[in-house]
């Protein structure tokens, strides 16, 4: 069947267009490498930086926001991160072989996500699952704002387990500040946030905080996954964290004190600052104004904005009076009933007491603005800067400089100021005619409790880097003495006075003595006067008198026409409480006097320990809603804060004695003889006192009592 | 092994060729192979054995196939054409659909999707041979000869047309040149190439109003059935190519671009074997777009090397053509070599953007899949016809009785 080619001439005919074809080929040939070359040498430097530009991207590194710690080491403010998270409808996985991967999938995870989130049925899940697959969403947004534990959960959910490349599930993380205490110092601690101007520390140590992003040039490789190149990398730093003075246990108490009393008489706005003594240390700072609907919330800082004193200025007054030995407290002055005019205008007291003549300290203890406005007019009129010069020494005219924004300056007139009248001295004299902070008041009471010695307050003790302090704040000294000991022992006996025989009576206690003055001052609102009837009321002072640990201001500004108004009946009573808790807080080991001082238990104060999930579970249980600033496991505390129940993680060191306070006896059995202690038991129901003190040493087979109640 | 060597003849170039390419494919191949395992959650090395064993199945094809007498292939040749059209039918109506156009059937078995087209191509130039050595006296003719000719070209052009335009394109080219090769009247090869200007010229009238339009006429074609559907594709790619891809973002002018940047970053000596960075972003850097990933990798260098070796090809496949005394055999290396070469060059021209894009692979260095079975089938018979060529030399005293 096959032809032979024998035919020379056909065989020719075909050799010439072989030979033509061929060298067609090989002049296509020719063309293709000499594209190829074109393309390199014309346009190589185009394509190869399209290149970069396509395929090499600079990324942010984001740096860690530094958290904000108490002084005892619990976080007031942090950065916790939060996954949003996205289902790539177009992913190759997902849809390959007609989509069996997502069809295969879809009920199993619609039912896993309905059980878990509980916010819609099955059902409307796998509807919007498969609308998501049919649009071929490549960004479908699934869940947004999912924590960790959420989002660890999500992950092992049918299909999402399968990782990305088959389920197209992508997880973006982004953090978000949490306050782990809510509204404690909520105001001075700060917020950090994205679109707004921040507030309090986070404002002031913004710098610190933030930390220095970092940035990274990627290349990005098969699947959208990118890889660094090396040598375009710098590293975020990671902001730095704040320990702050705070206490976190005497802020709850500074915060809850404060706040139940001004719940109680619908006071308009108040604040509470505990200093300690020796160091001006601020241990406590609450803020707190009403809202309309009547609840309270850290809204501005009120510690540390300038108002007229009113009577706890009284004491500066008394200050200059006895450092220039013009009177001793024992001298006399008539306090004219009550009534005392002078020039055009009339000095009335503000508690009607219908005294003539007594003594210097008992016109303080009545708190009599007579006595004090004839005491400063007497001696001063002729020289008004020589008071002027003693409000100056003890900083009046400065601002705190505690380490927040948001300070207002003082006022303290001079008789070069326009607004300078024959009535501003005495009125001086009583805390009128000046504007100075809480703040400004309790440095001066502070330091009269410090033997003197004026103390900067300060908000914050040290600047950590990953956990090692790079900055350690001192205790400043303002003023090394702001009057001679003579004066101060009569500045001390004068304070004491007040609660012994004046109008603090009724905050005395048996056990421990506090000195301090009350404060009542009716204040302008605004266009109005004086006519609404607005009082402030305060209360300043340290504890114990003899050996003075804290000192301690309230300010609360009434509502109009309130009835109670008067510090000792306001401010008074959250004096007194803060002292008597931080005062058995102090004295721990003496239950006798603890009880006694105590501490009457209402349902606001609780305090229950155990395993983290037990009292979850009982919270759930019982329908008792919470705040949640625990870790996910271990041990942890419930108590009150805010009038809220907080379960916290409650920190269980292994050498060395844990605070077993509001723990069931089989949670303290656990515990404590895990680690190697004997333990013997008193009595029924919770911990209520141990025999080793929290925090002490302990060698193993030592035995602990716990008493129960 | 010694008698299996020994049984191997043919052309000892054309094997070296063949092992040359096949290095080179396992070379490329594994390079370029790292994303789709990413994506489809495999081991590296998996497309790499794979591609060992499709060399290593190749390589017995063509064993077996040069063992075969040529002349068995006349007969062949009529009945893998007469299999061929039923299957392309089917496959256009009933196909698996990979990328849009339905090209693939899946056999049953062993469950191996092969493109139809390759074994269409394959079976038209063997009968082509076969119809161009047996018609060579009455070739000028129209009726007896042309006719005869022309027409099993048309029929499967026509069928693989709607799934796969370049293709068929490709194989009505091809044919064109053989056609000519094989003494057909210019007056005739003109005719048709005149009827084939018609449809294309639409084509580029279509891609020329949709570019001076340019508004969202580009989906509409999407709309209609299986067989429009690829209409509005072959028109986005002529725009494309005619006007250059203005959209980053369209899938075309996107793969052209990154294949751009694979061959500018390759330089004249290329970054290397393995050191590909664009084969994370071209879409098919393992076949369609195989060989500027080898200019990436052994530069402007390497790619003309390659283009070279399929020049040696077909430059020795022309010299068993001037051997072969018979018209079959000589039609036979002739027709099948010239397809392989023009494909290779179709798709370096693909690469370097003097064509359109297309879905042609590089023989044999492309990876797997059914075109590389059926051009190392192509391979055993042209080796088939070198060796009994070369049997017709060694003794010249040997006559081939059958053959008459």
């Amino acid at each position: 069947m096959a032809i032979k080619l024998d035919s020379l001439e056909v065989k020719r005919d075909i050799l010439w267009r072989v030979y033509l074809s061929f060298l067609i080929i090989i002049m296509i040939s020719i063309i293709i490498i000499g594209k190829a070359a074109y393309i390199q040498q014309f346009e190589g430097a185009y394509w190869r930086s399209k290149s970069d530009s396509l395929h090499q991207k600079v990324v942010q590194l984001v740096a860690e926001r530094g958290t904000i710690y108490s002084e005892d080491g619990s976080m007031l403010s942090t950065s916790i991160p939060y996954f949003d998270v996205y289902i790539d409808f177009g992913a190759d996985g997902l849809r390959e072989k007609n989509g069996k991967r997502f069809s295969d999938n879809v009920d199993s995870l619609s039912h896993h996500l309905a059980a878990f989130f509980k916010d819609q049925d099955k059902a409307a899940y796998k509807k919007q699952l498969q609308k998501g697959y049919k649009s071929r969403n490549r960004y479908y947004s699934l869940k947004k704002k999912l924590s960790f534990d959420q989002y660890k959960t999500v992950r092992n959910f049918p299909l999402i387990r399968q990782g990305r490349n088959k389920s197209g599930f992508i997880a973006e993380v982004k953090s978000t500040r949490l306050n782990p205490f809510g509204l404690l110092a909520n105001r001075t601690i700060g917020l950090a946030r994205t679109n707004a101007q921040n507030v309090g520390l986070e404002r002031t140590y913004d710098d610190l905080l933030r930390g220095e992003d970092g940035r990274k040039l990627v290349r990005f490789i098969a699947g959208g996954v990118s890889v660094p190149i090396e040598g375009y990398e710098i590293e975020p730093e990671n902001g730095r964290d704040i320990i702050t003075t705070l206490d976190v246990n005497i802020q709850d108490i500074a915060e809850n004190s404060l706040l139940k009393v001004m719940t109680e008489n619908e006071c308009e706005q108040g604040t509470c600052i505990v200093m300690e003594v020796a160091t001006g240390k601020v241990k406590a700072i609450a803020n707190l104004g009403r809202r309309a609907d009547g609840t309270y919330w850290e809204d501005l800082n009120y510690a540390i904005r300038a108002s007229e004193p009113g009577s706890t200025f009284k004491l500066a007054s008394m200050l200059s009076v006895l450092e220039d030995k013009h009177v001793t407290i024992q001298d006399r002055v008539n306090l004219e009933g009550g009534k005392w005019k002078i020039g055009r205008r009339t000095v009335y007291d503000s508690e009607h007491h219908g005294k003539y003549d007594v003594t210097i300290k008992e016109a303080f203890a009545e708190s009599s603005n007579v006595g004090m406005a004839k005491l400063v007019s007497t001696y001063y009129t002729k020289n008004p800067d020589g008071f002027i010069r003693h409000l100056r020494k003890l900083h009046f005219d400065k601002i705190s400089d505690v380490g927040v924004v948001g300070e207002t300056s003082p006022i303290i007139k001079t008789t070069a100021s326009k607004t300078w009248s024959a009535t501003t001295l005495p009125w001086m004299a009583f805390g009128y005619e000046v504007l100075v902070s809480p703040m400004q008041i309790l440095m001066l009471y502070n330091a009269v409790a410090n033997n003197g010695t004026m103390m900067k307050p300060y908000l914050v003790s040290s600047i950590q880097k990953n956990g090692i302090t790079i900055k350690e704040n001192e205790p400043i000294v303002v003023e090394e003495q702001i009057c001679t000991k003579e004066t101060l022992k009569q500045l001390r006996e004068s304070l004491e006075g007040v609660m012994t025989e004046g109008t603090g009576k009724t905050l005395q206690n048996p056990f421990y003595t506090i000195a301090g003055k009350t404060g009542t001052a009716l204040v302008a609102n605004g266009k109005r006067g004086y006519a609404d009837h607005i009082y402030q009321s305060s209360f300043a002072g340290y504890f114990p008198a003899d050996h003075p640990k804290y000192s301690c201001i309230v300010v609360i500004k009434n509502k109009p026409n309130a009835k109670k108004f008067y510090g000792a009946a306001v401010a008074g009573p959250v004096f007194k409480e803060i002292a008597d808790k931080l005062y058995a807080l102090n004295i721990q080991n003496n239950t006798v006097l603890k009880r006694a001082l105590n501490l009457k238990k209402d349902s606001t104060g609780f305090f229950y320990s155990g395993e983290v999930n037990d009292v979850k579970y009982v919270m759930n249980t019982l329908n008792v809603s919470y705040k949640d600033s625990s870790a996910n496991d271990g041990w942890s505390s419930l108590y009150s804060s805010n009038f809220q129940p907080v379960v916290n993680t409650r920190m269980m060191e292994k050498k060395v004695v844990p605070n077993l306070t509001g723990m069931g006896l089989k949670d303290a059995l656990y515990l404590l003889e895990n680690m190697g202690l004997r333990v013997a038991v008193k009595g029924k129901g919770k911990v209520a006192s141990q025999s080793l003190d929290t925090g002490s040493r302990f060698s193993k087979g030592d035995i602990l009592i716990i008493q129960l109640n | 092994m010694d008698q299996l060597l020994n049984r191997t003849k043919g052309d000892k170039v054309i094997w070296a060729i063949v092992a040359l390419l096949a290095m080179a494919s396992l070379l490329a191949v594994y390079s370029s192979t790292g994303s789709l395992a990413y994506r489809m959650n495999k081991s590296t090395e998996s497309y790499l054995f794979k591609q060992v064993a499709f060399i290593l199945i190749g390589v017995a094809v063509i064993y077996f196939a040069h063992r075969v007498n040529y002349t068995i292939y006349s007969r062949v040749a009529l009945i893998l054409f007469l299999i061929a059209i039923p299957l392309l039918i089917y496959t256009l109506f009933f196909g698996v659909r990979l990328n849009e156009g339905s090209r693939w059937i899946r056999l049953p078995i062993i469950r191996l999707t092969f493109q139809t087209s390759d074994l269409a191509k394959l079976a038209l130039f063997m009968y082509l041979s076969r119809l161009l050595s047996k018609k060579q006296n009455v070739i000028k003719d129209f009726r007896k000869g042309f006719l005869p000719v022309i027409l099993p070209i048309g029929i499967v052009c026509v069928l693989i047309a709607p799934a796969n335009l370049s293709t068929a394109l490709l194989i009505g080219a091809t044919s064109m040149l053989l056609l000519f090769i094989g003494r057909v009247s210019v007056k005739h090869l003109f005719l048709v190439v005149v009827i084939g200007m018609i449809p294309l010229m639409l084509l580029i009238l279509a891609a020329v109003y949709q570019h001076s339009s340019e508004d969202g006429s580009r989906t509409h074609a999407a709309a209609g059935s299986k067989l429009f559907a690829r209409v509005g594709t072959w028109v986005n790619r002529m725009e494309n190519f005619m006007y250059g891809g203005k959209n980053a973002d369209d899938e075309d002018s996107y793969q052209i671009n990154q294949a751009k940047i694979a061959i500018s970053k390759g330089g004249v000596l290329g970054l290397g074997p393995g050191n590909s960075q664009t084969r994370d972003f071209l879409p098919h850097p393992y076949s369609d777009f195989i060989y500027a990933i080898i200019i990436e990798e052994y530069g402007l260098v390497g790619g003309a090397f390659i283009l070279f070796v399929y020049l040696v090809f077909l430059f020795r496949s022309i010299r068993i053509f001037r051997k072969c005394p018979y018209a079959f055999g000589a039609f036979l290396s002739l027709g099948l070599s010239f397809t392989l070469v023009i494909q290779a060059l179709a798709n370096m021209a693909v690469n370097v953007n003097l064509f359109p894009v297309t879905g042609v692979t590089l023989p044999l260095v492309s990876m797997g899949g059914s075109s590389f079975l059926f051009t190392c089938l192509a391979i055993g018979i042209i080796l088939s016809v070198a060796r009994n060529v070369d049997q017709l030399e060694g003794s010249k005293l040997v006559t081939l009785k059958n053959e008459e």
